[in-house]
């Protein structure tokens, strides 16, 4: 019984510790997130969201505790590679590709060829609002919203079980934004995906998300299941900040 | 307001995350320029003995005269390789209450301090004291000096100008090109057309009539204006980004789809190469590097020496020169491709894949090298292994420990970001190692055994090259962290 309880989380975090200089970062005793959760992550900036992404995906090396993903240490293996995507900033993009290069090059690390991809790419049109495919142009001339679509799109391609989204509403467009939140609210009810996104905008976060973690100075300070009264409990935390 | 410029733009030096490295890279930079403008001023000093024992039979201002518009030419072709345009960030200023004509002539006056403009003065002064001004006195001298500084600083701003409208469009270099190449064949292969004999022409008027050089300032003037009026209307370009308009399309590499997810990175790689700037100009002055050769194998009977270092040069130069600063080239998106799918062992073999693909491409280039004996070709084959062999092991043993971002869309020529200790220490057992090798066999007058045993270390460490990429593997797992961190530091 307490093992089947167990085998539902699929990311575990615990005494995860993280300082620079002597200031402390991230400071996480224990962190569960089940299988098809989905996360909202809030917090003012230097709370530490973006250092707490780099660690669950391994590119920071914690000064102690661990991040488990399926049970495994993210930092001793790479099986979370084949079901984990996100996209946290430009440095994820390979800014010489065309978009089209770039998706196959994704779909490629995951087996998919590239009339595969191409016909995936299709359920993107609306998002993608004509702006990203066939229009000749490199990664790195695109703007920086166009650029946060080919991330977002690059790790939706790749059907993953986990997907890490750090402000992926900050640069893009009010249609883009909705078409956004829907196709991530769908990938956490009906595909049972575990979704982690991280945002400034309480709106958008407590309209997706069913569980809001609350970051202050590396803490989580509050971890609250969404309800109708989470936006005005959210906005009344960060109004008494300021 | 330039003063605020300057004091800004010494503020971002000195608190950029990066200044202890750059304070350094500036002395060497300083040295080097130093040594360079000091040989500038030694064959100043000799001028007029050098141009005696070259043209014997003419008088020495006729040689001076007629050689001066060439130097020019070659002073410009210099710049164009080698001059930065000045980088004042100016996007922070443009939405200000600053008048553009402040920054444009911020940017045009601070862009005037380079050697490039020490030097033709430099190298002219000593002679026109000591020849020009017993004969033709002050009139004639200030007349000449007054006419180079015109020339030089005509060369430094349409330089500028040149480079920013290469920048929005190639084919301006190609126009610029064009018109050199047509000149220089006229003059050298048809005879229909002098330059020494226009040059010789010009200043023996200037000598004739000092107050024509007030042409040649004008001549600055004019391109001075050409090119602020060319800032001016397109100052809200500069600096951001270019606005190549050109239709990008995507490539395949069929060739390298059969090696698997290795060959997809080495194509990535090639992609890379090929769409910057500052990777591209590695490629060109790699097959500069092609013509070595022909310094050292032209003297009768050199010794195998030269053979093994040239050897080891031409054949080896994409993984010398390009390898020194793996993986900063993918500094950009290295925190992409941690996250991504890709295995270590697909990354590392698309880096030997990427070593072998150009190796073998240097060395048949200089096959034509085999005119000199075919012992050259043996040697060479012999190098090329030992590349294969030790080389890629070493610049990949280096790159784990190479943590320097770099952006690829500045040029190669004298840019030293990225350069640091690792690349300094890498040269050394590059440099040395098949001399190591060689050196004792030659002394004990087995020449022949030495070469045998460097192409013999080069195949056993190809044929185990799976066991050090292993090592290195684990390495790179260990250091991935500290090599991340370092490329998020821009």
């Amino acid at each position: 019984m307490l093992k089947d309880l167990e085998m539902n989380n699929m990311i575990e975090i615990k005494n995860l510790k993280k300082g620079y200089n002597g200031v402390t970062v991230v400071n996480i005793p224990q962190l569960n997130i089940k299988k098809g959760e989905s996360i909202g992550l809030v917090g003012n900036n230097g709370a530490g969201k973006t250092t707490l992404f780099r660690m669950m995906l391994d590119l920071i090396r914690p000064d102690a505790g661990e991040v488990l993903s399926k049970e495994k240490n993210v930092a001793d293996n790479e099986e979370w590679k084949d079901y984990t995507a996100s996209y946290l900033d430009e440095g994820f993009l390979i800014d010489y590709l065309t978009p089209e290069e770039y998706f196959h090059f994704i779909g490629g690390l995951h087996n998919k060829n590239k009339a595969q991809i191409d016909s995936e790419l299709v359920q993107f049109t609306e998002f993608f609002n004509g702006e990203i495919l066939k229009k000749g142009k490199y990664i790195r001339d695109l703007s920086k919203g166009n650029q946060t679509k080919v991330g977002v799109a690059a790790s939706l391609i790749q059907n993953p079980q986990v997907l890490m989204l750090d402000e992926p509403f900050a640069n893009i467009d009010p249609s883009t934004q909705i078409r956004l939140k829907n196709i991530v609210k769908e990938l956490s009810r009906e595909k049972q995906i575990t979704t982690i996104v991280s945002s400034h905008d309480l709106n958008h976060v407590t309209e997706v998300c069913d569980r809001i973690l609350l970051m202050e100075k590396g803490k989580i300070i509050k971890d609250i299941a969404t309800n109708s009264n989470t936006l005005q409990e959210l906005e009344q935390y960060f109004s008494v900040l300021s | 307001m330039t003063l605020t410029f300057l004091i800004h733009q010494s503020k971002a030096f000195w608190r950029s995350k990066n200044t202890g490295k750059s304070i350094a890279m500036r002395i060497v930079m300083g040295i080097l320029i130093l040594y360079l403008l000091l040989n500038v001023l030694v064959v100043a000093f000799f001028m007029d003995r050098i141009l005696e024992k070259t043209y014997p039979n003419q008088e020495i201002i006729q040689s001076f005269n007629s050689l001066l518009l060439y130097y020019f030419l070659i002073d410009l072709l210099m710049r164009f390789q080698m001059q930065e345009l000045p980088t004042l960030a100016v996007r922070p200023y443009l939405h200000l209450r600053i008048n553009k004509n402040q920054l444009i002539n911020y940017l045009s006056l601070t862009s005037l301090g380079t050697a490039f403009n020490l030097t033709p003065l430099l190298l002219t002064l000593p002679f026109l004291i000591k020849i020009i001004l017993p004969e033709h006195g002050p009139a004639g001298i200030s007349a000449y000096i007054i006419a180079i500084i015109g020339l030089t600083l005509t060369n430094h701003f349409f330089s500028l100008w040149l480079k920013r409208k290469v920048n929005l469009n190639a084919v301006w270099m190609l126009i610029f090109f064009g018109t050199l190449i047509l000149f220089v064949s006229l003059d050298f292969y048809f005879n229909l057309f002098s330059i020494s004999a226009l040059s010789a022409r010009i200043f023996n008027s200037l000598i004739a009539a000092p107050l024509y050089c007030i042409i040649f300032l004008l001549a600055a003037g004019i391109i001075y204006l050409i090119n602020y009026r060319y800032l001016k209307s397109n100052l809200y370009l500069e600096e951001l980004h270019s606005a190549d308009v050109s239709h990008k399309s995507s490539t395949e590499i069929p060739f390298l789809g059969r090696f698997g997810m290795a060959g997809d990175l080495a194509a990535n790689e090639l992609k890379l190469i090929l769409r910057n700037k500052r990777p591209r100009s590695v490629i060109t002055m790699s097959l500069f590097f092609m013509f070595y050769g022909l310094i050292f194998y032209n003297r009768p009977d050199f010794s195998a020496y030269p053979i093994i270092f040239c050897g080891m040069f031409m054949t080896g130069i994409f993984i010398i020169n390009y390898g020194q600063f793996m993986f900063s080239w993918q500094s950009a998106h290295f925190d992409g491709i941690l996250v991504s799918k890709v295995r270590a062992k697909d990354f590392f073999k698309a880096k030997f894949l990427l070593f072998t693909m150009f190796s073998t491409l240097s060395f048949l280039l200089t096959i034509p090298y085999v005119y000199f004996g075919w012992r050259v070709l043996v040697i060479h084959f012999i190098m090329f292994t030992w590349n294969l062999g030790v080389n890629t092991l070493l610049v990949l043993f280096f790159a784990n420990r190479n943590y320097r971002r770099i952006d690829l869309s500045k040029g190669a020529a004298f840019n030293w970001e990225g350069v640091g200790a690792s690349q300094w220490i890498l040269s050394i057992p590059l440099l040395l190692g098949p001399f190591i090798i060689y050196l004792p066999f030659n002394l004990l007058d087995y020449p022949e055994a030495g070469l045998a045993t460097i192409g013999l270390i080069g195949l056993l460490f190809i044929l185990s090259r799976e066991f050090w990429m292993n090592k290195l593997i684990l390495q790179f797992q260990e250091k991935r962290y500290t090599i991340a961190e370092g490329f998020r530091n821009e």
